[in-house]
């Protein structure tokens, strides 16, 4: 009963060449309807994440760990490549940063949407391009029968975005990895994205993974959390417990980084340094490098243990306050 | 009287775009009419959507760009329409951090070049060796180490570079610096490092900060007054703390209430924006928010609202903002939920803990510039 949509089990690769991890032992769960935000720095290896899910990483340059996935009950490697390939843009489905660069300039954007109906249902061309046409409707865009055969550039960033969406949601997918959807987009428009993402998913009962730097985007649309440092999460829990609750020391900075709509302006606490490149990671807990509480026992990775119900971290201090005011 | 350090009125800069093969000629009115006041010593922060006319406004404030019509004043002498040696002078006085500090440095020119060049330019007097301490100087003032003088701007991180950029604009010693989304392009952890190195300069060098930004919460955080934008106009502008407290213009209850913020299960009332930001080309009639305002009634399609005083120093642009108000009582947004009690302990520490380290701040083993 209840089984989720997605499980990932300790997911690890490396790039051919590399001597270290850049995604290591990530584990997650995603239910139908839930949504899954996956936070960190850029160069913390969310994308990374996503496209090795999506099997769009180059298949001769990365070396897969011996990590699992399941989805909807069937197990398989992540390198197996062919299976994810079926089921690409079928079952589940992708939408990117930037939308002008993910769509081809050079056809019309109803005909981009009919192929991939096509590729995965046996029908034809005029069924497909029917559907696209109730898919640019679904999502929003005003006077969809003209914009069928509009191109890209014709499209402002809000409207491509949600050409995208319609493009992704056309075979009506149970998972929908979102990369930074709104991150190029104004405030208001991102609004309006979030929006249609939260209503679609309510109506087809997808589960959703979405990336980004954001934490207010986090906040309003997240069931779970997982906050991700330099290839490893570092902390996974329900959003109230993450937002109410933080405990390692890398979330802690990443909210206190972000400045206040309300309350008393204060100075902004910082993570110092910036994110470590590939090869030059510390061994054990690869936070330790900016980590204002970095110890000797940090040389040993921290398991990523539970705190409270549901909620783990991976820090020999959690929780900070007992360990630390104690010896302070 | 007020001391103002830099004044428009009535800013216009229009663009002439196509007029190619049988295309017609069309004007973007990318900045329509905008009057703002700066006192010296604040932080004045223009704020709005791609496409208000910020970073054109932020240009013609600089005179990067030479306006089409109205008038710029920097401390009392007019210069919209000067030249040659008084404009350079005016960029000793008056400097600009951009935005994308991976385009706006030389990548074949050494830090110690790229920041000793305005130092040669705005500062001749001084000899080579005097240049390289004050090279040094500077580099330290914006929390890099003097031996990053010999080394490229590919081997820094972006807020590196950001500093590096903005070392390169105090190496004049100017009175004002613009800086036009100075921190968008980073991290949120190296963005709040650079938005409080930017805080330090401003009190220790005693400079007026012009931000210009569309992250409120940054516009919040670094600036005493603001102007709010849309579709090349002051819409709203007024001490931040007022403007924040009780926006009044629709555009600004929007775009406030749109800011997803890292609060869980905050109650929250949105007001919801139909459509994009028109075309700066064929501006709407009337007021041009009407075509997206959700308050809009018949004749804001034909009545121009005029930028008038509404309370407490703020000017607003609307007919019914009163009525506006009257009908939402809680417009403005309501204090952070708060966190549990160890969670609070934790943010003191973190705080205490990093707050030691900030004597030092590039000290961090992978901090350095990477090889």
């Amino acid at each position: 009963m209840n089984q989720p949509l997605l499980e990932v089990e300790n997911l690890r690769f490396r790039f051919r060449g590399q001597a270290q991890d850049v995604v290591q032992d990530v584990s997650f769960r995603l239910g139908r309807n839930e949504t899954l935000c996956i936070v960190g720095e850029s160069g913390c290896g969310k994308s990374v994440t996503a496209l090795a899910l999506m099997g769009l990483l180059p298949q001769d340059s990365v070396r897969f760990g011996a990590g699992q996935i399941r989805f909807d009950g069937e197990s398989f490697a992540p390198g197996d490549h062919d299976r994810i390939a079926r089921m690409r843009g079928d079952r589940m489905a992708m939408i990117f940063q930037e939308p002008m660069t993910s769509l081809n300039p050079a056809f019309r954007i109803g005909d981009q949407i009919a192929e991939a109906v096509e590729r995965h249902r046996n029908c034809g061309h005029a069924a497909a391009r029917a559907r696209a046409l109730e898919m640019l409707g679904k999502v929003g865009i005003p006077a969809p029968e003209q914009r069928l055969d509009a191109y890209p550039h014709q499209l402002s960033g809000g409207m491509r975005q949600r050409v995208m969406i319609a493009m992704a949601l056309a075979n009506d997918p149970e998972l929908l990895i979102a990369d930074e959807p709104t991150t190029a987009l104004d405030v208001t428009v991102q609004a309006q994205i979030l929006e249609l993402i939260a209503e679609l998913q309510a109506e087809t009962g997808m589960g959703t993974i979405m990336i980004t730097h954001d934490l207010g985007v986090v906040a309003e649309i997240a069931t779970n959390v997982a906050v991700m440092y330099a290839g490893q999460v570092v902390e996974y829990g329900s959003a109230r417990s993450i937002f109410e609750n933080p405990q390692h020391p890398y979330t802690i900075g990443l909210m206190a980084s972000v400045p206040s709509l309300t309350g008393p302006r204060r100075r902004l606490s910082t993570v110092p340094g910036v994110v470590p490149a590939i090869g030059q990671m510390p061994e054990g807990c690869r936070f330790s490098s900016r980590c204002p509480f970095a110890a000797p026992v940090c040389a040993a990775r921290p398991d990523l243990a539970e705190q409270d119900p549901g909620h783990r971290v991976a820090c020999h201090f959690a929780p900070l306050e007992r360990t630390l005011e104690r010896s302070a | 009287m007020t001391d103002l350090i830099l004044k428009a009125e009535n800013l216009k800069k229009h663009f002439q775009v196509g007029g190619g093969f049988m295309a017609e000629t069309k004007t973007v009115r990318a900045v329509d009419g905008v009057s703002i006041e700066v006192r010296r010593g604040e932080t004045f922060a223009i704020v709005g959507e791609s496409g208000c006319g910020k970073s054109t406004l932020a240009r013609l404030l600089m005179r990067l760009l030479e306006p089409t019509e109205g008038a710029i004043e920097f401390d009392g002498r007019d210069i919209a329409g000067i030249r040659g040696r008084d404009l350079r002078e005016l960029r000793r006085d008056m400097q600009f951090v951009f935005q994308d500090p991976f385009s706006s440095l030389n990548p074949r020119m050494s830090v110690g070049k790229l920041v000793g060049e305005p130092i040669e330019t705005h500062r001749p007097e001084l000899s080579r060796a005097q240049r390289r301490q004050e090279v040094a100087r500077l580099l330290r003032t914006v929390g890099l180490r003097p031996e990053h003088a010999d080394r490229y701007p590919h081997e820094f991180s972006g807020g590196q570079r950001q500093r590096i950029g903005i070392a390169r604009a105090l190496a004049s010693n100017p009175r004002l610096v613009i800086g036009d989304e100075p921190v968008s392009a980073l991290d949120v952890s190296v963005q709040a490092q650079v938005v409080n190195l930017l805080h330090d300069l401003k009190s220790k060098l005693d400079m007026t900060l012009v931000i210009i930004a569309h992250d409120l919460a940054v516009i919040r955080h670094m600036s005493d007054r603001v102007a709010v934008m849309y579709l090349g106009q002051v819409v709203e502008s007024g001490p931040t703390d007022e403007i924040f407290a009780h926006p009044r213009h629709p555009y600004t209850l929007a775009l406030l209430s749109a800011i997803p913020e890292p609060v869980h299960g905050r109650e929250r009332t949105r007001i919801a924006l139909s459509g994009e930001t028109p075309s700066p080309a064929s501006p709407p009639s009337g007021c041009r928010f009407h075509t997206r305002c959700p308050f809009a009634r018949e004749d804001c399609a034909t009545r121009v609202p005029e930028l008038r005083v509404a309370a407490n120093e703020t000017r607003v642009a609307c007919h019914y903002w009163e009525e506006i108000a009257a009908t939402r009582p809680k417009a403005g947004l309501t204090p952070a939920a708060a966190r549990s009690e160890g969670a609070q302990r934790r943010f003191a520490l973190y705080e205490a803990a990093t707050l030691r380290q900030t004597d030092r701040p590039e000290t961090a083993s992978n901090a350095g510039a990477t090889t």
